[in-house]
């Protein structure tokens, strides 16, 4: 005889070395992964996106850092604006280290007849490359290229500026007084990114070629950089720490900006990581949308295995055993969709660096991130037990009395509420993980927020279809009457269908009009309003002579003329900048030196909200104005001090007004402006504006800039349609990668939809095989489906429309502060797109189903 | 203990919602003693299916009491419910119902893994073994014939060593052959353990095998025989 069952079973098996959910789980998956494509689509999509991103993103970051010290050309840097370093302050330099100089500024590089370009100057002494190499065609020693021979410097220049000016090496150009000889064309320098985003291209001369200038007057805008190499026994990290503080004890004057190795670009490690964030929450929006897949299968799942659970539980399985058995095993294929997404999201930055890391301009060091890996696993894993737990939880209640009976329609109850339990939790999760590991938290609180609206909305959207399909009256033709109650019958493909279309419609609309206010604010409102040309490093004792040239050359145009320098600031109400925690959309402005000026009267375009502006020979403790969303983002008010360093001297200003600035103008303005009398006596050049009323003009513009680099060799002329073109370039290498993740988001509701249409083929097979029994054509049947896709197509670009526009005005007007116009074309063929798709992919699928012969399915209906 | 296996007292029981409700088990009362074999017969809809999955606790009637193995069955929560079902009952279906993605051993095993027995498999082999199927223990079901596939659930059915044995048409999807086997494969295996059988049939062959055959009509019990053979 056999044994007896225990009267209480151990609660753990001790024989077996699997628990007994994992073990039926594994049998049950012998089964294989049928039907599961498009749930493995879903979470490996997702989560190669949200991998990829933050990998790509920290093997940028690795490579900055593995890269500081030849990005920087040195172990620390010091950088001062205006001034070149004292006496004193070289010679603690020289005690720290071997000690290499650099000078940076813009000019323009006149060529005679073939005109003149706007240049990056960069000035190197005999150390200079100190770290890396630099690159030229031909090859030769620096120091032999730059020398001076037979009466010119010579210099090595960008291949751009070749191009631009119709030149070729050996030829002469002039920079200010000075003349030079273009030696060798710019391949590659090592220290190119720590110069940041430059408007023209490179001009590498000697020191001594840019004193023959004579544009390092005071005041004008040259940034001197020291770079010190610490010897090897004394460049641990800690000694930089040390070498900066001890910088800072002995000149707390000096103004300068210090980087070590370590942190060689801050600005640009902080955009990666901003620029990541975003990316990641599209990508996290492409997981989202996949939950819906995630639900549609295992909605499925449960359906097929409805015989499997019932005699589970016949033969005494409770029914939380049964659904943690089968969430055992969708937890178990996730992972099998979460291992794949990682294993495409780690390799990105190893093909990226393989397949473009020479044409990058920044450095990568591919890496494999862990904790960024493990982010986005447990994004996955989070994303398919919130979607997974409501439909499975259903497998809790399926009735035995199945096996003994049909069950036509299967009763479809809310899930228990320890199931509803799991999917709130798991959700709260899945937002606290999304929002902590943000950047910005408040973008990622109104993406969670646009989220849940936009799965609730889509979920009333698809009710609403129902109950309206259900409540019009019945069409007496049978082909409508087949599609009107196609739409609200139950396990009708409205709900999946709905939701995971319009979320598609509504990322394309979104998209489309963020895509095209940024063009038609970038192209086309900001010429007409915006001035034709900058012109800076005007020297002071030159201003009214300028001013006149500039009127006797554009009689028409509207110029404006302000003085300008550099400054940095120092602290805030007695608190050093570098311990102020501002918000993140103003902490640019405590990022290195700003532009600063000073005037007797309110600037044009600005309005004062707080606060008097000062009265006219004020003569004072010296007042500044400050633009007011970045006071408020300071935590400034009117009456308190700063402190800002110009010309390496500590200056105490009290805040006396606040103002509102129109920055769209593109006109002259600053986020700091203070009282004459700051600055008195103090050198400095000036900045001026020409404005047309009629807008750009090449030929007109070709003959100022002419005119204006022969008169006035030192003043740098900068055409805002070439500024903005470079900008515009720039914008759209963003777009692109915008567009690329996104793309990922759209490839997931295409995969769900796709999913969600396979799904229904079941029911319309049935349909089709009774239907054609009866004597309705293909013809009907397809005209019946096309109605029904189209009806849910129409309704739901309709909402995508809508829904998708509003967000695109909160990201125009909020986001990106910018002024919003209903620019519907692009996104009206976007949403007509993906109607048509969608009602494409439904009838590719039809079609086959209307293609089989009824008999083989009659006899197994 | 007591010496009935099942009791039955004034049992109602409807299905479906709204003006779709059917009454179908209307104030039965019964019982069946350990060890006896019992018929239940009647035309379709009569409710014998309805009334075998009561005494499986596999419904909950509106009204009544059913008592099974001792245990007042309508007091128990879902979950001892389907611990005891697992324990005290097992059930042989028309459609067989193994677990498709499991071989014929751990179909048999399954039960018994369940209620947390150490030595499941050595048991199952043994099921098996008695029910004529030592050589197919690693077969799925597809690679099954019809009647093999109903040893093995009866294999499954009886290898927690039930007190009580339902099945329902076990016979119902299986030649005239294969059924004749099963049925003595049936009766003998309750015999050797002593269970009590509970089946529902059409077929007045194996109804008269039974000790006693219910007859039920729309839902009331119509008629209560002992077979003369008894």
């Amino acid at each position: 005889m056999h044994g007896t069952i225990p009267a209480n079973p151990p609660s753990k098996p001790r024989r077996f070395a699997l628990p007994l959910v994992l073990r039926l789980a594994l049998r049950e998956l012998r089964g294989g992964l049928k039907g599961f494509g498009v749930f493995l689509g879903c979470i490996a999509l997702g989560v190669a996106a949200i991998s990829g991103v933050s990998s790509i993103s920290r093997s940028l970051t690795e490579g900055l850092g593995k890269e500081g010290r030849k990005i920087l050309g040195g172990d620390v840097t010091f950088s001062l604006i205006h001034r070149e370093a004292g006496e004193a302050e070289r010679a603690f330099f020289v005690s720290q280290g071997r000690v290499s100089s650099m000078a940076t500024m813009r000019a323009m590089a006149i060529a005679g007849e073939k005109g003149s370009g706007l240049v990056e100057v960069k000035a190197v002494d005999a150390a200079y490359p100190t770290v890396g190499d630099l690159v030229t065609e031909p090859a030769a020693p620096v120091a032999d290229l730059l020398a001076e021979r037979s009466g010119a410097f010579g210099a090595i220049v960008d291949s751009a500026l070749l191009i631009r000016l119709d030149l070729k090496v050996g030829d002469r150009v002039t920079v200010g007084a000075a003349t030079f000889e273009i030696r060798a064309s710019l391949v590659s320098e090592p220290d190119k990114v720590a110069g940041g985003v430059g408007f023209g291209p490179r001009f590498l001369v000697s020191q001594d070629g840019l004193r023959a200038t004579g544009l390092l007057q005071p005041g004008s805008l040259v940034r001197w950089t020291y770079r010190l190499q610490l010897p090897p026994e004394r460049a641990g990290n800690a000694d930089l720490e040390r070498v900066a503080a001890a910088a800072n004890a002995a000149f707390p004057e000096a103004g300068w900006e210090i980087r070590s190795r370590v942190n060689a670009d801050p600005r640009f490690a902080r955009n990666i990581e901003r620029f990541s964030q975003f990316l990641t929450l599209v990508g996290l929006t492409a997981l989202l949308v996949g939950g819906v897949g995630v639900a549609n299968a295992v909605r499925g799942f449960v359906d097929r295995k409805r015989a499997s659970i019932a005699t589970l539980k016949s033969l005494g399985a409770p029914g939380g055993q049964v659904v943690a058995l089968y969430l055992v095993q969708v937890l178990l294929i996730a992972v099998v969709g979460i291992l794949i997404g990682l294993c495409v999201g780690a390799a990105l930055p190893f093909l990226v660096a393989g397949l473009f890391g020479s044409l990058l301009p920044i450095p990568i060091a591919p890496t494999l991130a862990p904790a960024e890996l493990a982010l986005a696993a447990l994004y996955g894993a989070l994303t398919a037990l919130a979607f997974a737990i409501a439909p499975l939880g259903r497998a809790h209640d399926v009735p035995v009395s199945g096996l003994f009976r049909d069950q036509v329609d299967p009763e479809r109850r809310f899930p228990r509420g320890r199931y509803l339990g799991i999917l709130t939790v798991s959700i709260a999760v899945l937002v606290t993980v999304a929002v902590a590991a943000a950047y910005d938290r408040r973008i990622a609180t109104i993406f969670v927020g646009a989220a849940v609206f936009a799965f609730a909305l889509l979920r009333v959207l698809a009710g609403g279809v129902m109950a309206l399909a259900k409540r019009l009256p019945r069409p007496r033709r049978a082909t409508p009457r087949l599609a009107l109650a196609n739409l609200h019958r139950p396990g009708a493909l409205t709900p999946s269908l709905v939701l995971s279309l319009g979320l598609g419609i509504t990322l394309l609309v979104t998209l489309a009009v963020v895509d095209a206010n940024l063009t038609r604010t970038l192209t086309r409102t900001l010429p007409e309003r915006a001035p034709s040309f900058f012109f800076l490093d005007i020297p002071n004792a030159e201003a009214a002579r300028f001013d006149a040239h500039l009127q006797a050359i554009a009689p028409d145009a509207k110029i404006e003329r302000v003085p300008m320098m550099r400054g940095r600031l120092v602290s805030l109400k007695g608190v050093p900048v570098g311990e102020i925690k501002a918000s993140e959309q103003v902490a640019w402005v405590l990022d290195g030196d700003r532009g600063i000026t000073y005037t007797e009267y309110l600037p044009e375009g600005s309005t004062v909200v707080a606060g008097q502006w000062w009265p006219e020979n004020y003569n004072g403790k010296p007042l500044v104005s400050f633009e007011e969303k970045i006071a408020e983002g300071l935590g400034l008010k009117v009456g308190d001090d700063i402190v800002v360093n110009v010309l390496g001297r500590n200056i105490t200003a009290m805040v006396a007004s606040l103002r509102t600035v129109e920055w769209r103008t593109l006109g002259i303005n600053f986020v700091m402006v203070f009282s004459p009398n700051t600055f008195a006596g103090a050198p400095h050049t000036h900045l001026a504006t020409v404005t047309f009323p009629n807008g750009a003009d090449g030929a007109r513009d070709a003959a100022i800039l002419r005119e204006t680099a022969k008169a006035f060799p030192a003043v740098t002329s900068l055409r805002v349609k070439e500024a903005l073109d470079a900008f515009n370039d720039i914008v759209a290498q963003l777009v692109m990668a915008i567009r690329g993740a996104s793309s990922i988001a759209l490839l997931a509701s295409l995969l769900v939809l796709a999913g969600a249409l396979a799904a229904g083929h079941r029911a319309r097979l049935y349909d089709a095989v009774i239907l054609k029994t009866l004597g309705a054509t293909r013809a009907r049947l397809l005209s019946a489906y096309a109605l029904e896709y189209g009806a849910l197509g129409l309704a739901t670009a309709v909402f995508g429309l809508i829904a998708g526009t509003l967000s695109a005005w909160y990201i125009v007007t909020r986001v990106m502060n910018m002024g919003f116009s209903a620019e519907l074309s692009g996104a009206v063929v976007a949403a007509a797109l993906a109607v048509v798709v969608a009602i494409g992919l439904g009838l590719a699928g039809t079609w086959r189903i209307l293609s089989q012969k009824p008999a083989p399915y009659l006899r197994n209906l | 203990m007591t010496d009935k296996a099942i009791a039955l007292e004034n049992l109602h029981l409807s299905l479906g919602r709204g003006p779709a409700r059917v009454h179908i088990l209307k104030g039965i009362s019964l019982s069946i003693a350990r060890g006896e074999a019992v018929g239940l017969v009647g035309p379709s809809g009569s409710g014998k299916s309805t009334l075998l999955m009561t005494m499986a606790g596999l419904e909950r009637p509106d009204s009544g009491r059913v008592v099974v193995d001792g245990a007042d069955i309508g007091r128990l929560d879902e979950d001892a419910l389907a611990r005891f079902r697992g324990r005290r009952i097992g059930i042989v279906f028309q459609s067989f119902h193994l677990v498709p993605t499991m071989t014929a051993l751990e179909n048999v095993a399954l039960p018994l893994e369940l209620a947390g027995a150490e030595d499941a498999f050595e048991r199952a082999e043994a099921e098996l073994a008695a029910v004529g199927l030592a050589g197919r223990l690693s077969h799925y079901p597809a690679q099954l014939s019809g009647g093999e596939q109903q040893r093995v659930a009866i294999a499954r059915a009886i290898a927690p060593n039930p007190a009580i044995l339902v099945a329902d048409e076990p016979t119902g999807n299986l030649d005239e052959t294969t059924g004749e086997s099963i049925v003595d494969l049936l009766f003998a295996l309750k015999r050797d353990r002593g269970s009590t059988l509970v089946l529902v049939t059409h077929d007045p062959t194996l109804a008269a095998r039974c000790d006693r055959t219910l007859r039920l009509h729309l839902g009331h019990l119509e008629s209560d025989a002992h077979s003369v053979a008894a």
